[in-house]
C-alpha cells in the first residue's frame, strides 16, 4: 500500500512536471514519435517488399529463372540492354523437350521510343513475351501469338497488338483501341504503329517502371535484334511430378555458362543485388532510435538540469534519491507511452499514404506491411527509448551533490 | 524566553549540564573542503592544484526543543556550513554532531537522508519550490518518502499552509505567489513531515522588510515546540531568536542572550 502509494505520488508529480514545461514535452513526444514512427515505416517497408517479392514470384506461375548473368545495361545500343540469352526461341524449344518441363517463357526487357502522333517521342521499358497468356490483363484482351518468328525467318505476319499500363496510358494519354508508335530507335518508331489491345502491369511489376508488353519477335524486329533472337531472362514450369530444385541442377548441368536459379534464389539474388539499399534502410532505423533517443535524453536532461536546485532540495529534506530519480523516469516512461500511442495512431494511415503513393509513382503495390511484430517492435523502441533516456537523465540525480548544488544558489 | 540548552565553547572540553536532551548537539567540529578538485560533471576533469580550507574550527553548541536560535556572522564564516553539519546534509572532518541523539558521522548518506525526513525541515533562502506544483502539492513532497496516501497527504498539507495563512493559496502554484508566500510555503513543507529541528538559511534574504517579519512570526511560533536554527545577517531575524551565536572566519566569536 505504502509503495502504491509513493508510485503514485511519484507519477502526480511527473505528470505535473510534463505539464509544465508542455513546450519540452511536446518536442520530447515528437521526438519519440518520429523514430518509433520511421523505425515501423522502414521495418515495414523491409516486410513489404520481402513479402510482396516472395508473393509476386508464387503468383508468377514459373519455377525457375533462367538468365545469362547479370543484365548489362547499354544506354549507347539500341534498345539500352545487354541481353545475354541468344537463339532464345531455340532454346526455349530444347527445354520443352525435357519430360519435367511443362512451359517456357523467354522474356525481352527493352528500352523503346513511344508515341501517341508520331511526333513527340519518350523513352519507356517494354517487355518481349511469346504468347499473352502468361500476363495478367485487367482491359481489354491480350494480343494474338508471337507469329512473325516463323521459325526464325522473321517474315511472318506482325501483329502490331501491344499491351499497355496504366501509366503508360497516362503517360501518352491514350486508351485501348487507340495506336501508338513504338520503335527501339525515332525512325524504326515512326514506321511502326501498334493498336493497344488491353491493359496489363505485369510488365510494370517486373520493372517497376512504365511499360509495354508486345509479341517477343516483334521486340526483336523494331529493335533490330532478330540476327541473335535474344533474351533477357527465361521463365520456367516444371511438370507437377517434378522437383524444381533437382530440374535446375540438371540444366545447370547442361547449360554450365547459364545462371538457373529458382524462385527462392530468385528473390534471394534479386535483394543481394538492392543490399546497398537494405543497409541504407537498416542505417536509417538506427539513426532514427539514435536520433529520437538522442532528443528525448537532451530534453529530460535539460528539464533536470533546469530544476536541479528543486531536486538538490527535495533530496535535503529527506527525499531518496529512488524518489527523486523515480520523477525523472516516470516522466521519460510517460513521454515514451505517449510518443508510442500517437505512433500506433498514425502508423497505418501513414503507411497506406506510403503504399498509395509508391503505387502511383512506381506501380509496385503493398511496399509497406505494418504487421502486428512491426507494431511490437514500435513498442520496444519506445520501452527501450523511454526507459534508457530516463535512467540515464535519472543517474544525474542519484549521487546528486545536495550541499554543492544548494551552495551555489 | 529563558533558554533550554546550554552553550559552551569549543575549549571547555566538558559539558556543564543539559536540563533537557538536546535535539542537536555538536562537539568540537571542524570541516575542512578541498578547494579545486571537485567533479562537477561526467567529462570534467578534475584540477591538479588542491587547497584545503577550513571553512568551520572547533565549534561546539547545542540546541534543545522550544529554542530559537540565531547564527550570523559575514559572508563566509561558515554560517551555511554549520547548518549543513547540524541538518545531517554533511558530516564534519573532526568532531561530532548528534541529531535526535544519533551521531550523523557514524551514517551512511541513505540513513543520514532518513534522518532528516525524520528530525529535520529546512527552509531555504531561494525556496526552492518545485513550480510545476502547487503550493499544497509542494507541502506534501516530504509525505511521500514516508508513504502517505494521496488524501492524508493533501490533508496535511492543507493544515500546515492554513498554519501560515495560506489557506487561500493552496492550488497556487509558486509562480503566482508572492516572494513571502512562497517562503511560507516552504516553512510549511519543512514543517510536513512534524521535525524536531527546523533550520533556516537567510530565510528573509530575498523578501521585504514587512514580509519578512511575517515569515519569522511563523518561523518563531514553530519554534514553541521544536529548535529552530536560522542563518542570517538581517537584524530583524537577530533581534528576535532567542540567542545569537556569532561566527567569525569559521570561528564562532560570542553567544548573545537576546531574550
Amino acid at each position: 500500500m505504502i509503495l502504491v502509494s509513493r508510485l503514485t505520488a511519484i507519477a502526480s508529480v511527473a505528470v505535473a512536471q510534463l505539464r509544465h514545461d508542455r513546450t519540452r514535452t511536446l518536442l520530447a513526444v515528437i521526438g519519440v514519435t518520429l523514430a518509433i514512427l520511421s523505425t515501423m515505416l522502414l521495418a515495414g517497408t523491409g516486410l513489404g517488399v520481402v513479402e510482396t517479392g516472395q508473393e509476386k514470384f508464387e503468383n508468377a506461375g514459373r519455377d525457375l529463372w533462367i538468365t545469362g548473368g547479370s543484365v548489362q545495361f547499354t544506354p549507347s545500343q539500341v534498345g539500352g540492354v545487354q541481353n545475354s540469352i541468344y537463339d532464345a526461341h531455340t532454346f526455349a524449344d530444347e527445354l520443352r523437350q525435357r519430360d519435367s518441363i511443362r512451359t517456357v517463357g523467354p522474356l525481352l526487357f527493352q528500352t523503346v521510343y513511344v508515341s501517341s502522333d508520331g511526333e513527340e517521342f519518350q523513352t519507356i521499358a517494354s517487355m518481349g513475351v511469346p504468347s499473352s497468356a502468361g500476363v495478367s490483363i485487367s482491359e481489354g484482351r491480350g494480343f494474338q501469338g508471337d507469329s512473325h518468328y516463323a521459325n526464325g525467318s522473321y517474315n511472318g505476319p506482325m501483329t502490331h497488338e501491344i499491351l499497355i499500363d496504366e501509366r503508360t496510358a497516362t503517360l501518352l494519354d491514350v486508351d485501348v483501341g487507340d495506336r501508338i508508335h513504338v520503335g527501339g530507335t525515332i525512325t524504326s518508331a515512326r514506321n511502326n504503329e501498334f493498336t493497344i489491345v488491353g491493359v496489363s502491369s505485369t510488365g510494370n511489376q517486373f520493372l517497376g517502371t512504365p511499360t509495354v508488353t508486345m509479341p517477343l519477335s516483334e521486340l526483336q524486329e523494331i529493335t533490330g535484334k532478330t540476327g541473335t533472337d535474344p533474351a533477357t531472362i527465361v521463365a520456367v514450369t516444371t511438370t507437377n511430378d517434378s522437383n524444381p530444385q533437382a530440374v535446375a541442377q540438371d540444366l545447370q548441368t547442361a547449360y554450365p555458362e547459364l545462371t538457373i536459379r529458382t524462385n527462392q534464389e530468385q528473390f534471394q539474388a534479386t535483394l543481394e543485388r538492392q543490399a546497398v539499399v537494405l543497409a541504407g534502410g537498416a542505417s536509417l532505423i538506427v539513426l532514427a532510435v539514435v536520433a529520437g533517443l538522442t532528443l528525448t535524453l537532451n530534453i529530460l536532461l535539460s528539464m533536470v538540469y533546469q530544476q536541479l536546485p528543486q531536486y538538490a532540495a527535495l533530496k535535503a529534506l529527506g527525499n531518496s534519491s529512488i524518489t527523486v530519480t523515480g520523477v525523472v523516469i516516470t516522466q521519460a516512461i510517460i513521454v515514451g507511452i505517449l510518443g508510442c500511442v500517437v505512433s500506433l495512431g498514425l502508423v497505418i494511415p501513414m503507411a497506406n499514404g506510403i503504399d498509395h503513393l509508391a503505387t502511383t509513382i512506381t506501380g509496385f503495390e503493398n511496399v509497406v506491411r505494418i504487421s502486428p511484430q512491426i507494431l511490437l517492435l514500435g513498442i520496444g523502441v519506445a520501452a527501450t527509448m523511454s526507459l534508457l533516456s530516463g535512467l540515464i537523465a535519472g543517474s544525474r540525480l542519484v549521487g546528486l551533490d545536495s550541499i554543492r548544488i544548494l551552495r551555489n544558489q | 524566553m529563558v533558554p533550554r540548552s546550554t552553550i559552551y565553547h569549543s575549549s571547555s572540553s566538558t559539558n556543564t549540564s543539559t536540563e533537557v536532551d538536546p535535539v542537536v548537539t555538536c562537539t568540537d567540529v571542524s570541516r575542512h573542503f578541498t578547494r579545486g578538485s571537485s567533479h562537477s560533471g561526467w567529462f570534467s576533469r578534475s584540477s591538479q592544484s588542491a587547497e584545503i580550507v577550513t571553512a568551520l574550527s572547533n565549534i561546539s553548541l547545542s540546541v534543545t526543543r522550544g529554542e530559537f536560535v540565531g547564527l550570523a556572522g559575514p559572508s563566509g564564516s561558515g554560517k551555511s556550513t554549520l547548518l549543513h553539519l547540524l541538518a545531517a546534509l554533511d558530516t564534519p572532518s573532526t568532531g561530532s554532531v548528534a541529531l535526535a541523539g544519533r551521531q550523523t558521522n557514524t551514517l551512511s548518506t541513505r540513513q543520514r537522508t532518513k534522518l532528516r525526513l525524520d528530525h529535520v525541515g529546512i527552509v531555504f533562502q531561494h525556496f526552492h519550490l518545485l513550480p510545476s506544483l502547487s503550493a499544497r502539492a509542494n507541502v506534501a513532497t516530504p509525505l511521500i518518502e514516508l508513504g502517505y496516501s494521496r488524501r492524508q497527504r493533501r490533508q496535511r498539507a492543507t493544515e500546515l499552509l492554513a498554519n501560515v495563512g495560506l489557506d487561500d493559496r493552496v492550488h497556487h502554484t509558486p509562480g503566482e505567489l508572492s516572494g513571502g508566500e512562497q517562503q511560507r510555503v516552504a516553512v510549511a513543507r519543512a514543517l510536513a513531515t512534524d521535525p524536531d529541528l527546523v533550520i533556516a538559511d537567510e530565510p528573509t534574504g530575498e523578501l521585504d522588510t514587512t514580509t519578512g517579519k511575517r515569515v519569522l512570526d511563523v518561523l518563531a511560533a514553530v519554534a514553541t515546540d521544536r529548535a529552530v536554527i536560522v542563518a542570517s545577517h538581517d537584524p530583524q531575524v537577530l533581534d528576535r531568536v532567542d540567542r545569537v551565536i556569532r561566527l567569525r572566519d569559521g570561528h564562532r566569536q560570542k553567544v548573545d542572550e537576546t531574550t
